[in-house]
């Protein structure tokens, strides 16, 4: 008998390596054929690993755009720098390699400036360069009658500066100038903002923050959530009634205004404080359905073997009760999430958290106080982000209501 | 249910024959008196919890006024701090005990205190001016959403599965997903400043301030359309839970027993609808009314802020941003009363709805 249970023994050991394997990528593979069955809790999962590769890999390709450009201020969409040059030299002069030697204009403090500085810092003494000063919306003219008459070679100019004195202007017909190379700098994909910064980059940069502050506010209040639920339901007696009295009390205070007070007393500058305050307000509710969950599975047979064996309250809970409510805590997981981004980013758009990045709710916060939300030119800049936060906040909610469904087979099945 | 009304009512209505202490302990049963005193316990408890927060929190906002008045008006700190207490009604000498069983005494005679930044206002003439537009314009939201939602929800569960249903889950997840004020947001950008369809100033406030308040047709039209938005926002921010849930607990309900035998009786749908699906369906909704008033009245703040509708929400953060702190105890703690409020106005709703809440004494 003993020599025969060694071997199987150590069969068990050697062939662990790959069950352990198996054992991870199981869940996955039957969580993977369970949303490829359901078409919106796919569109949710797309959506989220899109915000994933967002706020991960989008700041490495798009960095944060801080410059500012006055001759940009709430451009549309596609605006990008063209190079300008008389008729005669439109064939000639069509990049900036072509234009080796000879006089580039730009006006000073404009987008133009800085394409040609990013430029010249790669390739010095390329050819001569002539700035004119920038005089409240007369620089550009300036600059462009320096290219009339033959001061300067070719301008670089913003596409939205073209348009508008080139056919409009009856005064300073600049009949002679063409527009030679249209895409000579990369396009504003939504335009700027109010100070001609480059909107699509804050929508790329202004998502991190937020999205891993509300992770880890829907962290800490599941984390509260479950190890509160779980002792309520499991000690039971007084531990019970006083964890259950200080959830309804907590429940009934009203969590957005009592965080808009607290940020008025103390400085919310910090994500984690602000992630634990959150998180601290939101716990009532799972912790009320976790507290339930756990009573009907503290009747269940293992968990009663588990308590007469006497395995100590951390093994019941972990090792015999969180797994089995694990898709559970999940979805609350997500809910919490997303209300935990609703929190924030109010608090931002009320300007009653300290502005350290410049987020989503940040972009929310400009377009109320400066006016851009009522100025149809600057839609972008108070659209793109409030985009960006419903996309989000959907992508969640459908990704958790898949979820839902896959482990509820009374949804699943309705008859 | 019916049946077992008559008995009850006819015995309270002896009440001759009870000793006091018999009736003293009915009614410390009646299901009324234990939501109110809980109730009461709740918002003592809260009124506790933020008294000693303010006080004790690291920028107290007392200290924080006395430093204001000292570097704005170049006074002396005893002076500035003799101000400080004459506005927030406390004496800074005394022990925080002291303090606060004053506040608690003078908060019984609905005395808030004068507020800092507009001397002479008392702190409760301020809420009553500002309250009763939250309450309006959220309780009607509310009220919208309810009824549709629960309307929607049940079509949904009476026609689950068909193409209908699917649009109106995801639809449903889609309004609940996004925030209200992101729905607002959009309402403005979209319909108020890109299509034009309405003039967002001129829907600013609770009513057009060209007219006297009055009883009559343009004041409560003025009245209307100038909730229309916020209601608007209210009402497509809470409807997605409701006919998701309303949806949900109807398929539960239509699965039951009774629907079943009901059917096999013959009974006519209307009737099995209304009086065996319906009232059932529904009695859940009411455990997650208490939790939804809470969050839109919280949600009131940016609401109301975006749409420039004078409310309590907005008062508050007005108050915040004025650095005044006695406005702000008074409004949060009125925000809170009404929150507990009517989650007692839910439970007894929903006793009315489930007489077995009111025998079994609310315990699962």
């Amino acid at each position: 008998m003993v020599s025969q249970a060694a071997p199987t023994h150590e069969r068990i050991i050697q062939t662990a390596p790959p069950r352990l394997m198996e054992g991870l990528l199981r869940p996955l593979r039957v969580f993977w054929r369970a949303l490829r069955q359901n078409p919106v809790g796919l569109v949710g999962f797309s959506g989220l690993l899109c915000y994933a590769l967002l706020i991960t890999v989008g700041p490495l390709l798009v960095p944060f755009d801080n410059i500012v450009r006055l001759d940009q201020i709430a451009a549309p969409p596609g605006s990008r720098q063209v190079l300008l040059t008389r008729a005669e030299d439109a064939a000639r002069y069509t990049t900036l390699e072509s234009l080796a030697g000879r006089t580039v204009g730009y006006v000073r403090e404009t987008g133009g400036e800085a394409f040609l500085r990013d430029y010249l810092r790669a390739n010095p003494d390329a050819f001569q360069t002539e700035d004119t000063r920038w005089r409240s919306g007369r620089g550009v003219p300036d600059a462009m009658q320096a290219l009339a008459d033959g001061e300067i070679d070719a301008l670089v100019v913003f596409s939205e500066s073209v348009k508008r004195f080139i056919p409009h202007d009856p005064a300073t017909p600049f009949t002679n100038l063409v527009v030679s190379n249209p895409a000579l700098g990369a396009p504003h994909l939504l335009g700027t903002d109010t100070q001609g910064r480059d909107i699509f980059s804050h929508i790329v940069n202004g998502g991190s923050a937020l999205i891993y502050t509300a992770l880890l506010a829907g962290f800490f209040s599941s984390l509260i959530a479950v190890t509160l639920g779980s002792l309520a339901a499991l000690i039971g007696g007084v531990v019970d009634n006083v964890l259950t009295s200080i959830a309804n009390f907590v429940l009934t205070i009203p969590g957005f205004p009592l965080l808009v007070v607290l940020a008025s007393l103390i400085t919310l500058n910090n994500m984690v404080l602000l992630a634990a305050l959150i998180g601290a307000l939101s716990w009532p509710v799972l912790m009320r359905a976790v507290r339930s969950q756990v009573l009907s599975l503290r009747e269940r047979d293992y968990v009663e073997a588990a308590v007469a064996l006497n395995l100590g309250l951390p093994h019941i809970i972990l090792r015999e009760i969180l797994p089995n409510m694990m898709s559970f805590v999940a979805i609350n997981f997500i809910f919490a999430v997303t209300s935990a981004m609703y929190q924030q980013v109010g608090l931002i758009f009320l300007g009653m958290a300290p502005i350290n990045d410049y987020t989503w709710g940040v972009m929310l916060y400009f377009g109320r106080t400066r006016g851009t939300l009522f100025s149809a030119d600057s839609a972008l800049m108070v659209l793109a982000p409030v985009l960006a936060i419903a996309f989000f906040q959907v992508s969640m909610v459908l990704f958790a209501r898949a979820v839902e469904e896959m482990f509820d087979p009374r949804l699943r099945t309705a008859k | 249910m019916a049946t077992l009304n008559p008995p009850i009512r006819s015995a309270s209505s002896r009440p001759p024959s009870l000793t006091a202490s018999a009736r003293l302990r009915r009614l410390a049963r009646s299901y009324t008196l234990r939501v109110f005193a809980q109730a009461v316990v709740t918002v003592w408890a809260v009124i506790t919890f933020t008294f000693f927060l303010i006080r004790l929190m690291p920028g107290n906002p007392v200290d924080v006024y006395i430093d204001f008045l000292m570097n704005q008006q170049n006074i002396t700190y005893e002076e500035a701090r003799a101000r400080a207490a004459s506005q927030f009604k406390f004496d800074p000498d005394a022990n925080i005990f002291v303090q606060y069983g004053e506040y608690m005494g003078r908060l019984i005679q609905l005395d808030l205190g004068e507020s800092i930044t507009s001397t002479g206002t008392r702190v409760i003439e301020q809420i009553a001016r500002f309250l009763p537009w939250t309450v309006f314009s959220v309780g009607l939201g509310l009220f919208i959403s309810f009824i549709l939602g629960v309307t929607i929800g049940t079509i949904m569960a009476y026609l689950r599965n068909s193409w209908l249903d699917n649009l109106f889950s995801l639809l449903a997840s889609i309004l609940g997903a996004v925030p209200n004020y992101i729905w607002g947001l959009l309402i403005l950008i979209v319909f108020g400043v890109q299509l034009q369809w309405f003039q967002v100033g001129a829907l600013r406030g609770t009513y057009n301030s060209s007219l006297t308040p009055g009883f009559n047709l343009t004041f409560l039209l003025s009245v209307l359309t100038h909730a229309a938005l916020p209601v608007l926002v209210y009402v497509l921010g809470s409807i997605g839970r409701w006919m998701l849930n309303m949806r949900n607990s109807t398929i539960g309900t239509l699965g039951e027993d009774y629907v079943s035998v009901a059917r096999a009786r013959g009974l006519p749908p209307s009737r099995i609808l209304l009086a065996y699906v319906g009232r059932n369906a529904a009695l859940p909704m009411f455990t997650l009314l208490a939790i939804d008033i809470g969050f839109i009245i919280g949600g009131s703040v940016i609401i109301e802020e975006l749409f420039v509708y004078k409310g309590i929400g907005s008062f508050l953060f007005w108050s915040i941003s004025q650095r005044d702190y006695t406005s702000m105890q008074g409004v949060f703690l009125v925000i809170t009363i009404s929150v507990v409020f009517s989650n007692v106005l839910a439970d007894l709703l929903y006793s009315q709805l489930d007489p077995r809440v009111r025998v079994g004494g609310g315990e699962k």
